[in-house]
């Protein structure tokens, strides 16, 4: 599906740095499935099972993309989606420390992890540079809370953990790959 | 009334220990015996007195004692109880009251109430059997629960205090759970009451999470004081206490990422407000077990070793799941391989492998604590580090002074603990590392020092180090060096080392003593500096083609001999009176060409480098003379030859072989080799030898410098068949002979020792004979091998004249044959031996005709008696007269009417036996026949001839019948008319002579038997004429008889036609239209033939 601008290009490297960040969205949907389906196998059953769907645990600062976000204004879409994309790096990061203690020796699991960690930083640096492009910013973004995240789901337990894993990998997929200026389906 | 029922309430372990104690029992019957009898006296008192004394104790100390009584009881009445036993004692009590415990015995108490009136005394026997113990009931100080291992902790105090003495206590603990109170543990515990209060604790731990359902623990006590011989009895129950949850907990999953033992049981319980749906362990679904309210719990049985994230168990609810982690593994194996050395001696590096490995990861695997006793001191190896494989590794550094370390590993996880120990010396245990910057520097040039870097601190041991020595061309040599050990830097001298080489040093270390050596250093390449040559070059002489200048060779030196780059030479010759010097030859030029005279000149060759010159090369110009010199062949093989020679002591140089191709033109040198002069045999290899070609070798002995020619070998390393085919010619050619003259083969054709020729001849014209050589089967092929190889001619002998030869000739050697070369040659014609080869055979002939003339002349008489007798008229025979007028048709005669349907016929009757034929050499009739003959005889065997002149002369015509006679005579068969049958035919062929015929002419002897084949040959050869031999040439009157068909049937002729009466032959008529009347009869041409049939 291709998204359209409703408001022609202010710049002429604009076009060009959506075109980028849409397609960095998709190198990364791609990078997410392999992320998402190597972190089931080593969350031992019933991660692994095919009609296993664990209900979404919320986690901070982080929401599912809503169908309702297709709505809004492109601006206002971007900012959601660079709000998500900031979130998600402390996640991952924290999936990755309890996967490290979890799974020391699955080191591509690991080694996936760190890099789905770094290359959501660059999408979301992209989306915030053509949301910078497209106007002036709201201010400065709030501090996510990962490590509290992190500090409640070491006291929960390991199979929370699990849980916050598989939601973070999904959520980071999901935000990817979701239609829309900086998601694989988007501009189109 | 004393209860007595009490003594049966005992607990069954304490009934025991009673039993044990006899004596105890028999106090225990005396007083049942008492007690009966003061209950029967307490039972007659009226009921206004006490009665009913009933005494029990729960510390030893008193003894609390009560007794009933009618009227007294509700007021505040006062009682004089007196004890007596030796002494009597007397209180004022109350109803219920204590006493002091009274020692063993029987005491009489009297009680005797002070204000009732009325009433009398009460007097009981006591006895402290009849007394009870019952402890006070505990309390339970504290219960608390440790959720995480869910573990219950229950304190009370044994108030041990109260207690007199020592007393031995048992507790009984029973935990209960859920509400309805379950019992999930009973047990009994058991402690000793020391006369102080103490404090005591149990534990518990739960297969159950506590907080899955609440737990309560109450306690009860029995004393068990062996010095009180009353009834002893168990507490009551103390007050229950219970566990509840805690109350601020999220989780609803107990227990939370549990470790345990792999094959061990565990439950899982969910606490929950929620209807709880399925619980499910991995992907295997469980059995729901329900707790209070909607809390359920799974059980699992021999849990498998989990994978690193751990085992989930997850409860799934209608919109939610919950779930933990189980983490099932196994204690840590004994750390294997232990093994602790050191590099630099400042530091120990103890490896080690788990083992067995523990199926948990991270923060929940295996820490180790390497431990060192003497020191006190230990290093921890972090759990959470992940190592590659299952080795292992901790670095503890050495204190100084300190060598000797008992080190122990402890290997700990959450299940379990282990140890291994290794005590070392570590002096003993160095593994030095890589020696580093290794250097190389020349003293001279056959010495370098070499120096290298070795980290560590080795001053407290020596060094051993291996120096590995390579030089170009040459297997490496390894020296061992001890040294003391220092710091860090060392250095060695390596010598006896070539000048002017290039070595390549390289070095590996170890400490005394050996525990292992270090990795090998990189290598160091270095180059001695040179020395002068250590021998002058090898040289030779030999003089040019026309005499006048001697030409010396020399080799170059080789490198290890050399010792450095050769720059020239120096060529000098002196005489006895002067000594003159080339001028320096380059180095690269190895021959000088000197004009000498006849007389004797040493000649030196010196070699030159930077270093300084060799020592010269000498040799003397002129050759020592040999007139005893042969020319040998030698063979080799491959590249390479044997030559060898005998030992002569005079020569004291050495040997020099030098070689040559034989058709190379000028001075004949190759290449020369010297050999030790304590040698008789040297192998000659060089890569220039090529099979097939001719070479050379010259063994010289070398005596004062001069050299002598001791051996002239010509040898092949390998023979080649000829390379072309000898020329031949045809010197002479005569009728029966051609000689044949050939030249040698060249030298460089022949490609080996000739060992001779091989000559083929055969008749035959150009272009139809082939040669196929030796080939078997070529018969008409003559061969001869001449293996005198100084032969070049050949006489081949016996010829035939006027023939074309075909003849071949080809060389051979030990390579093989070589080519053919052939021609073709007519022998001459010879004429006298034709004249001669026609006259002597007419001669021979003329000879023959005369002698057969004149003994045919002078034998005439008797060859016409023999072969041409007269024959009798017939008209003058009397009896054919009468015959004749018989058959002239006078019938009334019947002499001689043999048949009367075939008159005129003669038949003679004869048996088959051979010696009557034999024996009758007449023709005998069948009326002549005698009996006793006729009994030998078988009938069926008679033979008729029969004469029959009128058939005959009817039938065949007779041109041959000189004779003339108007009668025709023949012989046929005449079967027997009694026996038509013929005979077997075994009897047949046994019978030969029987077909014999008619043999008259001879009287021969008569065997007795028929099948004496010899007898039958001799008979055959010694009948003289047998005209009758073929008795089938016979047959001519009757063909359509059997006998005619059957020229071996027994049944046959007889006989020559003869006159009855005569004994002359009949000679038959030649019947030239019968065929077979040339087998079997006699002719004229038969007389100068052998074989009748040819």
């Amino acid at each position: 599906m291709h998204f359209r601008w409703n408001n022609p290009s202010p710049l002429p490297h604009l076009e060009a740095k959506i075109q980028q960040t849409h397609s960095l969205a998709r190198l990364l949907t791609k990078y997410a499935e392999q992320l998402l389906q190597e972190y089931v196998q080593h969350q031992g059953d019933p991660f692994g099972l095919p009609g296993f769907s664990p209900p979404r645990l919320p986690v901070a600062d982080l929401s599912d993309p809503a169908p309702g976000h297709a709505g809004l204004p492109v601006p206002e879409r971007l900012r959601l989606d660079a709000a998500a994309l900031a979130a998600l790096p402390p996640l991952l990061d924290v999936v990755r420390r309890l996967q490290g203690e979890l799974n020391p020796r699955a080191l591509r699991l690991l080694r996936r992890l760190e890099d789905a960690a770094r290359q959501v930083r660059a999408l979301g640096a992209a989306v915030e540079a053509v949301l910078a492009a497209l106007g002036p910013s709201r201010g400065p973004r709030p501090e996510p809370a990962a490590a509290a995240i992190a500090a409640a789901t070491a006291s929960a337990g390991v199979f929370r953990a699990k849980l916050l894993g598989f939601r973070v990998c999904g959520l980071y997929l999901e935000w990817v790959s979701r239609p829309g200026p900086a998601g694989a389906g988007g501009p189109a | 009334m004393v209860d007595i029922s009490l003594c049966v309430k005992r607990p069954s372990w304490l009934v025991d220990r009673k039993r044990m104690r006899m004596a105890s029992n028999s106090q225990w019957l005396l007083l049942t015996a008492v007690l009966l009898y003061l209950t029967n006296q307490v039972n007659s008192q009226k009921k206004s007195t006490p009665h009913d004394l009933k005494c029990v104790t729960n510390n030893l100390k008193v003894w609390d004692c009560s007794w009933r009584a009618l009227f007294g009881a509700g007021r505040a009445a006062s009682y004089e109880v007196c004890i007596e036993k030796r002494s009597r004692t007397c209180y004022l009590l109350e109803k219920n009251t204590t006493i002091p415990p009274l020692l063993p015995g029987h005491y009489e108490i009297t009680v005797h109430p002070l204000y009732e009136f009325g009433s009398s005394k009460s007097k009981f026997i006591l006895n402290e059997k009849n007394i009870s113990l019952i402890p006070e009931t505990p309390e339970i100080l504290n219960l608390s629960a440790d959720f995480s291992t869910s573990t219950l902790h229950l304190k009370w105090n044994d108030k041990g205090s109260v207690f007199p003495h020592y007393s031995n206590v048992i507790w009984e603990i029973k935990v209960l759970h859920k509400k309805n109170m379950e019992i999930v543990k009973l047990v009994t515990y058991s402690t000793t009451l020391n006369g102080r209060d103490t404090i005591h604790h149990w534990n518990w731990t739960s297969d159950m999470p506590l907080e899955c359902a609440i737990h309560y623990v109450g306690i009860r006590c029995y004393i068990d004081d062996p010095q009180f011989s009353g009834h002893k009895e168990w507490s009551d129950w103390s007050l229950l206490k219970n566990i509840s949850l805690p109350p601020d907990s999220q989780t609803k999953v107990f227990p939370q990422d549990k470790v345990i033992l792999a094959g061990s049981d565990i439950t899982v319980c969910c606490v929950t407000q929620e209807k709880v749906l399925s619980a499910q362990i991995g992907s295997t679904h469980c059995p729901l077990i329900h707790l209070d309210g909607e809390n359920v719990a799974i059980r699992i049985r021999n849990i498998s070793a989990s994978a690193s994230s751990g085992t989930n168990v997850v409860f799934s609810v209608e919109d939610n799941i919950f779930g933990t982690v189980v983490f099932a593994g196994y204690p840590p194996d004994i750390p294997q391989k232990l093994n602790c050395e050191t590099y630099d001696l400042k530091e120990i590096i103890c490896t080690w492998n788990t083992g067995r490995p523990t199926s948990l990861e991270g923060p929940r695997s295996t820490s180790y604590t390497l431990f060192e006793s003497f020191s006190g001191k230990y290093v921890r190896f972090n759990g959470d580090e992940v190592s590659a494989n299952e080795n292992y590794q901790l670095f503890f550094q050495i204190l100084s002074n300190q060598e000797i370390h008992n080190f122990t590993l402890n290997a700990q996880n959450l299940l379990g603990q282990t140890e291994s120990t290794l005590l070392v010396n570590i002096t003993e245990k160095v593994h030095p590392r890589i020696p580093t910057s290794l250097k190389a520097k020349d003293i001279n040039s056959t010495a370098v020092i070499l120096s290298w870097h070795l980290p560590g601190n080795f001053t407290k041991v020596k060094l051993l180090c291996q120096i590995e020595i390579n030089k170009t061309n040459s297997e490496h040599e390894l020296r061992n060096v001890t040294m003391r050990g220092e710091s860090s830097n060392y250095l060695t001298t390596v010598d006896k080392l070539n000048p002017y080489t290039i070595y390549t040093f390289r070095i590996r270390c170890s400490t005394d003593p050996f525990w292992k050596w270090s990795k090998w250093s990189n290598e160091k390449q270095c180059l001695t500096t040179e020395a002068i040559p250590s021998k002058g070059p090898d040289i030779w002489r030999e003089w040019s083609s026309d005499g006048r200048n001697l030409i010396i060779y020399w080799k170059p030196l080789p490198i290890n001999e050399a010792y450095g780059k050769i720059l020239s030479y120096n060529v000098s010759y002196s005489s006895d009176e002067e000594t003159k010097s080339l001028s320096e030859i380059p180095d690269t030029q190895h021959r000088a060409e000197l004009q000498l005279d006849k007389n004797d000149y040493i000649i030196s060759v010196v070699a030159k480098n930077s270093a300084g010159s060799s020592p010269p090369s000498k040799i003397a110009s002129m050759e020592i003379p040999n007139d005893d010199l042969k020319i040998e062949q030698a063979l080799g093989m491959g590249n390479r030859i044997l030559l060898t020679w005998n030992y002569d002591p005079n020569m004291t140089c050495d040997y020099v072989i030098k070689w040559c191709n034989s058709s190379q033109s000028g001075p004949c040198l190759m290449d020369w080799k010297k050999v030790p002069p304590n040698s008789t045999e040297t192998v000659i290899e060089s890569d220039q030898f090529r099979p097939g070609v001719r070479y050379n070798f010259s063994v010289y002995g070398c005596r004062n410098q001069g050299y002598q020619l001791l051996r002239s070998v010509i040898g092949y390393v390998e023979e080649l068949a000829p390379a072309v085919a000898p020329n031949f010619t045809v010197e002479d050619t005569s009728a029966d002979s051609i000689l044949v003259k050939w030249e040698e083969i060249p030298v460089e054709e022949l490609r080996g020792f000739l060992r001779g020729y091989l000559f083929y001849f055969e008749k035959g014209e150009r272009d139809t004979s082939k040669i196929m050589g030796l080939e078997p089967g070529r018969f008409d092929t003559k061969v001869k091998n001449i293996t005198d190889i100084s032969q070049k001619t050949l006489r081949i002998a016996d010829l035939q004249g006027r023939t074309s030869y075909h003849l071949v000739l080809r060389a051979y050697t030990g390579g093989g044959m070589g080519p053919e070369r052939s021609m073709f040659v007519v022998t001459k014609e010879n004429s006298e031996g034709l004249i001669i080869a026609i006259l002597i055979p007419v001669a021979v002939a003329v000879i023959i005709g005369v002698v057969t003339s004149i003994l045919c002349y002078r034998k005439r008489e008797w060859i016409k008696e023999t072969f041409y007798p007269d024959i009798p008229n017939p008209e003058n025979c009397k009896a054919l007269q009468f015959q004749k007028s018989v058959c002239e048709g006078n019938s009334a005669l019947k002499t001689l009417e043999m048949n009367p349907c075939t008159p005129n016929n003669v038949e003679v009757l004869e048996t088959r036996s051979v010696a009557l034929k034999i024996e009758d050499t007449e023709i005998i009739s069948p009326v002549a026949e005698r009996p006793e003959d006729r009994s030998d005889a078988e009938p069926e065997n008679h033979v008729v001839v029969s004469y029959c002149p009128p058939v005959i002369e009817e039938e065949l015509a007779n041109p041959g019948a000189e004779g003339g006679g108007a009668s025709q005579v023949i012989y046929i068969d005449v079967q027997s008319m009694y026996q038509p049958q013929a005979k077997p035919e075994g009897e047949l062929d046994s019978d030969p002579v029987g077909g014999a015929g008619y043999k008259p002419q001879m009287h021969l002897p008569v065997t007795s038997t028929v099948d004496d084949l010899d007898a039958d040959d001799d008979l055959d050869k010694t009948a003289g004429y047998r005209p009758q031999a073929n008795v089938n040439t016979w047959n001519l009157v009757s063909p359509d008889s059997p006998r005619s068909t059957d020229s071996n049937s027994e049944i046959v002729s007889f006989g020559s036609p003869c006159s009855i009466n005569s004994r002359q032959f009949l000679i038959p008529p030649k019947d030239e239209d019968s065929p077979k009347s040339s087998g079997g009869g006699w002719s004229f041409t038969n007389f100068f033939q052998n074989k009748p049939n040819d």
